[in-house]
């Protein structure tokens, strides 16, 4: 039997209609329209579905989305503001901490929730806390430079990423009269 | 050696061109695509390694509310299919040869409903024997897997260059031993999916995260038995293909079938557990047996090589493996006398496939094994005996391999220094040990037809924006910005105004994909001329329009100037629109394309592989604990040869990302079968490196020109777990004297050769820790 379900994700209420039996990982994905959380394993293991829900990273995986009623969710599209990345985003994007990017979202969340709670880690809490998202790509080297990097705010202030809205200027045909 | 050449976009540490959606969640994979309408589709697999289908019976799934289609062997035109020998089918035909094979599908409006027809499908079956192991395979008697191959051998290759006896003769020190590796799956963290339609008119489109689209949309359509174009296939963005999605797997043709029955778009994205039943064909597991000849002072003079290959119930891309693993080594060192035998073996397992190495893996496993017994027999130093044999530029293998640019010397010096070899030798401490591999690579394989090449098209749009068309496709490597790069160094763009497509087969020219580290070395010379015909046309109009002298035009910073007076200068944005706004206006556009100096292997395997060859060196530094067995990689250094790297971002993590692969291979992974049904097919089981596993890493580029290449770029992708699983076995020799021969090197093999050393010979004793 289907049933309401009001989600709270990324600061924006969603009314869903799922079975209760609905994992969070699907229920973001399918009902509420949010495919940057990725299914990996589907066990829990991988972390790819990584979202923090009331400050705490968790598996959406293995949650039940009724669980998270009434619970802040936040998953990789509610991390950027204002057209700005959040430090994170943007040092994966400086020191290359990602390559096929699947696991990337999960891994960006795992992240946040560590420096959350722990804004200064040393080089070896980062290895143990991240050990939960794997990834097949990199070898983790860049990963773990791009979290300490955004810890020790090693990241560019004049960072522009090309994808920036701009006005477009209206541009002539007659190319002499370009300027 | 490098040539001095100035670039301005080459070379630069730049950001992933498709970076901002990947870090954002906004790339579209395949599992993200939804259609107007689209079903769900589910398999049904077969849970007998062999066994005959005497009858199916669809109906009843076929009337459960909300099943739109079911589909069997009676869908399809029941031609085999496949990348060398035509032996799978998209459903089974009559028989099913592993378990996980596609026997029926169903789609549905959801996945519930698909998966409960599933189990409303009724069929008979008779178990036929099977067989597992290839040595068992190729006894006579055992179960025939396929009709008319005898004694299940798929392939065989018989190579002798020189004369092997005498070679033998010759010897001052033979080496002999045999090796055995294991079942490696690709893991990517996305599995393989696919999102089909079907258009009344009968031309299929389909989402795929495919590596190889070209390949795949001429698979698929000989499977559906439809022309080539009667499929467009477009690349979703690709969550990790590693060669595991080149399209030798049923996916996408089922999907297509349920599309086409349906008359709705249907997608069908593969569990964790059905990636590691019949998603990506796991690596060509081999059983190798090495003996290699040497004179005393250390110069290879004979080796010979005799290979079992399992090649699983289906062939794909295994005979072209079991080749590689036969013969590519041989451009590695200077060798002149030597003999190779593979036999590629049918068994009822999941059929292997395309791996990054490609073969090499598993042969280098091998034979830098032998390298390493021969250097401590012969009282050699490891690196001082690789050093010694390593090929240079102007090699010719014995199987024509014509290396051109060579820098495997530099990586070896390199490796020395980084680990420092030398001191840590001299001052050797208990339970540590030492460890090196060399390897070669190549940059694409001729192995298509004649046909080794790429091609490319640009337009030049109004605004001054570069679009590259290239149908070779991002898997998440980094093609998509190294190829910008190239673009834009020709072009003298600035990065940002060089965009590239998706691959799409029906928008962009014909390309193989990304395999045997290709990409960059051949994609990217097509990139290169379709650039420079480009840039021919901007330089007309400019002339034109500056009234100059082509010969005195130059381009950069998105302008082309007069040099020497550069305010006498238009904008490409400028010459675009000039070009097209006018009376017989034309849009500035070109394609380039590039077919690699390769030659196609003759009947006797002699040919010339590849345009160009890529080198590595790795050397391990490992602690063993004679406790527990473990193995500690204290340090790990890695030095590559690739010609100029056109991204040092993408290409370190090239570099990085394989060597923890090889590390996985080496140590950790392994799929485990118990009468063919896989015991571990899920990742808390199947166990690939994390973030903790992974040991200090020191890697660095060769300095290093490739004639041929765009800019001096050659491959690189495949190279750095090649050796890697050798390099920690010959580490541990070194630390504990023990040899282990089958991967992956666990704890428990590590104890049980400890205690045989110490039965064997007490006075070799590897003595306690100290500090436990």
């Amino acid at each position: 039997m289907k049933r309401f379900v009001a989600l709270k994700v990324n600061g924006e209420e969603y009314d869903i209609d799922i079975e209760p039996n609905r994992l969070l990982l699907h229920a973001l994905r399918e009902d509420v329209g949010l495919t940057g959380t990725k299914e990996g394993c589907s066990i829990g293991v991988c972390g790819a579905c990584s979202v923090i829900v009331d400050g705490k990273l968790v598996s959406s995986c293995l949650t039940l989305a009724l669980a998270c009623q009434g619970k802040e969710i936040t998953t990789i599209e509610g991390l950027a503001k204002d057209g700005r990345l959040h430090p994170l985003q943007q040092a994966f994007l400086e020191y290359g901490g990602f390559q096929c990017g699947v696991c990337t979202p999960g891994q960006i969340m795992a992240a946040k929730a560590l420096l959350d709670a722990n804004p200064n880690p040393t080089e070896e809490e980062v290895k143990e806390w991240m050990s939960g998202n794997l990834c097949r790509c990199t070898g983790y080297y860049k990963i773990l430079e791009a979290v300490m990097a955004a810890a020790h705010n090693k990241i560019s202030s004049d960072f522009q990423v090309k994808h920036e809205r701009k006005t477009a200027k209206i541009q002539s045909l007659n190319v002499y009269k370009d300027s | 050696m490098a040539k001095t050449e100035t670039f301005s976009v080459v070379g630069q540490r730049v950001n992933r061109v498709e970076g901002y959606d990947k870090v954002t969640g906004g790339a579209k994979y395949v599992a993200d695509i939804v259609l107007p309408g689209m079903l769900v589709g589910r398999i049904l697999r077969s849970p007998y390694p062999h066994a005959k289908i005497v009858k199916i019976d669809t109906r009843k799934a076929e009337k459960l509310r909300g099943v739109k289609a079911v589909v069997t062997a009676e869908d399809t035109i029941k031609q085999g299919w496949g990348a060398f020998f035509p032996d799978q089918y998209p459903l089974s035909v009559g028989k099913v040869r592993y378990v996980g094979e596609e026997v029926a599908a169903v789609a549905a409006i959801d996945q519930d409903i698909a998966e409960e027809a599933l189990g409303m499908i009724d069929i008979e079956w008779e178990e036929l024997p099977a067989v597992f192991d290839p040595e068992q395979a190729m006894k006579e008697g055992a179960p025939l897997i396929h009709e008319g191959k005898e004694r299940n051998i798929a392939m065989t290759l018989d190579v002798e260059r020189g004369n092997i006896e005498r070679a033998f003769a010759e010897s001052e020190l033979i080496v002999e031993d045999t090796f055995e590796s294991t079942p490696q799956w690709h893991c990517a963290i996305e599995t393989i999916g696919s999102v089909a339609e079907c258009s009344p008119s009968g031309k299929y489109t389909i989402y795929m995260n495919t590596q190889t689209l070209f390949m795949a949309r001429y698979r698929i359509a000989a499977a559906l038995g439809v022309r080539e174009t009667d499929v467009r296939i477009i690349q979703s963005a690709v969550g990790g293909g590693f060669g595991g999605k080149s399209c030798d797997d049923n996916n996408a043709i089922v999907c297509a079938l349920l599309a086409r029955k349906s008359c709705k778009p249907v997608n069908i994205i593969n569990t964790r557990e059905e990636e590691f039943l019949a998603g990506s064909r796991p690596r060509v597991n081999m059983n190798i047996w090495a003996k290699m000849g040497f004179k005393k002072d250390g110069r290879i003079r004979a080796k010979q090589l005799r290979i079992i290959a399992d090649n699983g119930a289906y062939s794909g891309k295994a005979p072209a493996i079991a080749g590689v693993a036969a013969l590519r080594h041989d451009t590695c060192y200077k060798y002149s006398d030597v003999k190779t035998q593979a036999y590629l073996v049918y068994t009822n397992k999941i059929p292997t496939g395309a791996f990054r190495g490609f073969g090499n893996p598993s042969a280098e496993w091998a034979v830098e094994q032998i390298m390493d017994k021969a250097a401590h027999n012969l009282g050699i130093d490891p690196l001082d005996l690789a050093r010694m044999n390593a090929a240079d530029p102007g090699y010719v293998s014995p199987h024509g391999n014509r290396v051109t640019s060579c820098e495997l010397r530099q990586c070896i010096d390199l490796v020395e220094k980084m680990m420092d070899w030398k001191g840590k030798r001299a001052q050797k401490k208990p339970n540590r040990g030492l460890g090196l591999a060399c390897t070669v690579h190549v940059s694409g394989k001729r192995h298509f037809g004649d046909y080794d090449g790429g091609s490319a098209t640009i337009k030049v749009n109004e605004d001054g924006k570069a679009l590259i068309l290239s149908g070779e496709g991002e898997v998440g490597q980094g093609a998509a910005t190294a190829m910008c790069q190239i673009a834009a160094e020709e072009l003298g763009l600035p990065l940002e105004d060089v965009e590239i497509s998706r691959a799409d087969t029906d928008m962009t020219t014909f390309c193989l994909g990304a395999f045997g580290s290709r990409v960059t070395y051949v994609g990217g010379n097509a990139v290169k001329d379709a650039a420079s015909k480009v840039k021919q046309q901007l330089l007309d109009t400019a002339a034109e329009m500056l009234e100059a002298r082509q010969e005195d035009l130059a381009a950069a910073n998105g302008k082309i100037f007069v040099r020497g007076s550069e305010t006498r200068s238009v904008t490409v944005a400028q010459l675009a629109r000039a070009r097209l706004f006018r009376r017989g206006g034309a849009p500035i556009v070109a394609s380039g394309s590039f077919d690699a100096d390769s030659v196609l292997q003759d009947a006797t395997r002699y040919g010339n592989e590849s345009g160009a060859y890529n080198f590595g060196c790795q050397a391990a530094e490992v602690e063993v604990d004679p406790e527990t067995g473990q193995v500690k990689v204290l340090k790990y250094v890695a030095a590559s040869d690739c010609g100029t790297v056109i991204n040092p971002i993408g290409a370190e993590g090239q570099a990085e990302g394989s060597v923890a692969q090889g590390l996985g291979y080496a140590l950790i992974e392994g799929l485990k079968m118990e009468d063919g049904r896989p015991v571990n097919p899920n990742f808390s089981d199947y166990r690939i490196p994390s973030m903790r596993d992974m040991p200090p890493l020191e890697h660095a580029f060769a300095d290093s020109y490739e004639p041929t290449g765009p800019f001096g770029a050659k491959g690189l992708g495949e190279l750095g777990m090649d050796p890697t699983a050798a390099v920690i076995s010959n580490a541990i020799f070194d630390a504990a004297g023990i040899r282990i021969k089958t991967l992956p090197i666990t704890p428990e093999k590590v104890l049980k050769a400890l205690k045989a050393v110490s039965n064997q010979e007490p006075t070799r004793k590897v003595k306690l820790k100290a500090d436990g």
